[in-house]
């Protein structure tokens, strides 16, 4: 703006003294005032985020170099690269790893064959509507109350999935969240029943964009239904299925809700996965310091995903851009 | 459609395909349908009437998940003795008041974001959507440090402020996208006609309002369901509907009909919400990569 003043001629040294000029230079986005004009609109937003995201991450490095003291009037004691190193010898660390892929792979699997089968079905049904309506529910409810929800279904004495386990002879002795495999059953199905509908809803949105063309040619060429859908429908329907991957993915260590209200981690660390373990050291045992460098790692995989999800949002080759956005 | 017009025969296989698909989009509505009516039921049920269960094997039983008086005993419990009033009122100023600030300076970052080319535009992009994906534990850490000191632990501006770190870029991001669909011929029109930016600004409002309004909706949906940050950063003062229900597990009995009472209570108006922004729900919950 200020710019813009300095070059303004004072009206006093025009030669067209009392004729008001009127300035008729294209208004292209590019040129200085409308630059400050965006640039003004776009500022609050970005310091309000520096404010509650950029700063925090500077103190997250901060603090993963202390051993941060919560009791007022103690400061923080360096720690160096202890929180990091202290890291590689924590067991419950490389498990929570584990844990978190285990229990990703296992969502994701069941998610994507499920809703990919149930869209298949739908699709161009009558039956269409109906099941996106009811699609909505689950997703809409908080993931706290889906696991207080699941573990009432759960429980050993009054618990319709128990009842439904033991009368088909399936489980044999203990509750469903007390045996260790079975607690991983438990809040994987939990997730596949508040999650599937979304995965089932992608590939509904993906299905409608399969070239007509396509399919009919390769049916005048003789294919099944069967080969059509693996020929020619599921390869339409890849990068659909890919932004479903990375955010069911990132949902799964986004969110530990669920985890945290129906087994908090056990039964014997089985179910901590590594967010769960991050929130029992920062906020069980008030390890800021040790958190603080637990997230740190978090966060490098986040940034990972980051990258992969924009460079799809961005590459202009994939079907992605051209057909799922309008 | 072509595959429509096909003649197919009848043979025994197709007819058991057919059975099974049949069966199978059975199973799976009763899956997903079956938990919600069970939580409905129970929340009427007095505590006998819910614990009760058939005998293991006894497939007749069944029906006794529908016998029962109702009462309402329940969520008069969760609204005279146990505050939920309170809470809701909570999670609504929370949720509410961080879905307008961060659709409001959302927006705004959005168009120019939309409109303007600069240098490092990608990068600040992918800052504002990994601020998005990081994981709520994650950011907790130092934001609660933070706030702790600055005395927002326990306070609805502070749980405003937590909902903001993934409301606005996410607000950001998707209305970006929206603005992005908007051509900016209309614009270009309204500044010829000598209409001021502003003004030009405000003739394509009326194609982004039903979108803008969507995704306030869709804020609200997040931080209503947030239970992380409402339990850490919002314990003491600013107890939400989550965390409320959270604490109806006492250590001597949980109170099961009081929770799924109040676990009706926090999902039904979020249902509602959820059908009203049908159309721009799979976008919002994909990060706009999904349209329908």
């Amino acid at each position: 703006m200020a710019v813009n003043t300095i070059h303004r001629e004072p009206p006093e040294q025009s030669a067209y003294r009392g004729v008001r000029r009127v300035d008729h230079s294209p208004q292209i986005f590019n040129n200085q005032p409308a630059r400050y004009y965006l640039m003004w609109l776009l500022l609050p937003a970005v310091l309000l985020l520096a404010a509650i995201s950029l700063y925090p991450f500077v103190w997250l490095i901060y603090m993963s170099l202390h051993e941060v003291q919560l009791a007022p009037g103690k400061s923080d004691l360096w720690a160096g690269v202890d929180n990091f190193t202290r890291l590689f010898s924590d067991k419950s660390f490389a498990r929570g790893w584990v844990t978190l892929f285990k229990y990703s792979a296992l969502c994701l699997s069941v998610e994507i064959s499920l809703g990919v089968l149930v869209a298949v079905i739908l699709n161009n049904s009558r039956l269409e509507k109906l099941f996106i309506t009811i699609f909505l529910m689950p997703m809409m409810m908080a993931p706290v109350v889906a696991g207080f929800l699941y573990m009432f279904l759960y429980n050993g004495t009054f618990g319709w999935y128990f009842w439904l386990l033991r009368s088909l002879g399936v489980l044999d002795g203990g509750t469903i969240l007390g045996n260790k495999s079975w607690a991983m059953a438990g809040i994987v199905a939990t997730d596949v029943w508040q999650w599937t509908p979304l995965i089932a809803l992608i590939t509904l949105a993906g299905l409608k964009r399969v070239p007509q063309e396509q399919l009919e040619a390769n049916m005048v060429d003789g294919a099944g239904p069967l080969r059509n859908f693996f020929s020619v429908a599921l390869p339409n329907l890849y990068p659909f299925l890919l932004i479903a991957i990375l955010l069911r993915f990132m949902d799964n260590f986004r969110f530990i809700d669920t985890i945290l209200i129906m087994t908090g981690g056990g039964p014997a660390n089985a179910t901590k996965i590594l967010p769960t373990y991050l929130f029992d050291v920062s906020f069980k045992f008030f390890e800021l310091g040790r958190g603080a460098a637990i997230a740190f790692t978090l966060l490098l995989l986040t940034i990972l995903l980051g990258l992969i999800l924009t460079k799809i949002f961005e590459d202009p080759t994939r079907k992605i851009k051209t057909d799922g956005m309008d | 459609m072509a595959s429509r017009e096909i003649v197919r025969y009848k043979s025994p296989a197709r007819t058991a395909f057919s059975v099974l698909v049949i069966l199978f989009l059975i199973i799976f509505f009763v899956w997903t349908v079956l938990p919600l009516a069970i939580m409905l039921t129970s929340s009427f049920k007095d505590l006998l009437d819910a614990f009760k269960l058939p005998a293991e094997g006894d497939w007749g039983g069944v029906g006794v998940m529908f016998d029962f008086k109702p009462t309402g005993a329940h969520y008069v419990e969760l609204f005279t003795e146990k505050h939920f009033g309170e809470y809701m009122r909570n999670s609504l100023i929370a949720s509410l008041g961080s879905a307008v600030v961060s659709v409001f300076l959302g927006s705004m970052a959005a168009y120019a974001l939309s409109r303007a080319e600069f240098r490092g535009k990608k990068d600040l992009l992918f800052w504002i959507i990994s601020t998005r994906m990081a994981p709520v534990v994650a950011v907790m850490v130092p934001l609660y440090v933070i706030f702790r000191s600055s005395g927002l632990v326990g306070t609805l501006p502070g749980l405003i402020l937590a909902y903001t770190t993934f409301n606005l870029p996410f607000a950001i991001w998707i209305l970006k996208g929206f603005f992005d669909n908007v051509p900016y011929a209309i614009e270009e029109a309204a500044l010829c006609d000598g209409a001021n930016r502003w003004q030009a600004l405000r003739m394509i409002m009326p194609l982004v309002a039903p979108g803008v309004g969507a995704f306030i909706v869709l804020c609200v949906l997040f931080g209503w369901n947030d239970f992380l940050f409402a339990s850490i950063i919002g314990s003491g003062g600013a107890k939400t509907l989550p965390v409320a229900t959270a604490e109806l597990v006492q250590p001597v009995k949980i109170q099961w009909g009081s929770i799924m009472a109040a676990g009706v209570v926090t999902t039904v108006p979020m249902m509602f919400l959820g059908l009203l922004i049908r159309r721009y729900l799979v976008t919002g919950l994909t990060m706009g990569a999904v349209r329908e």
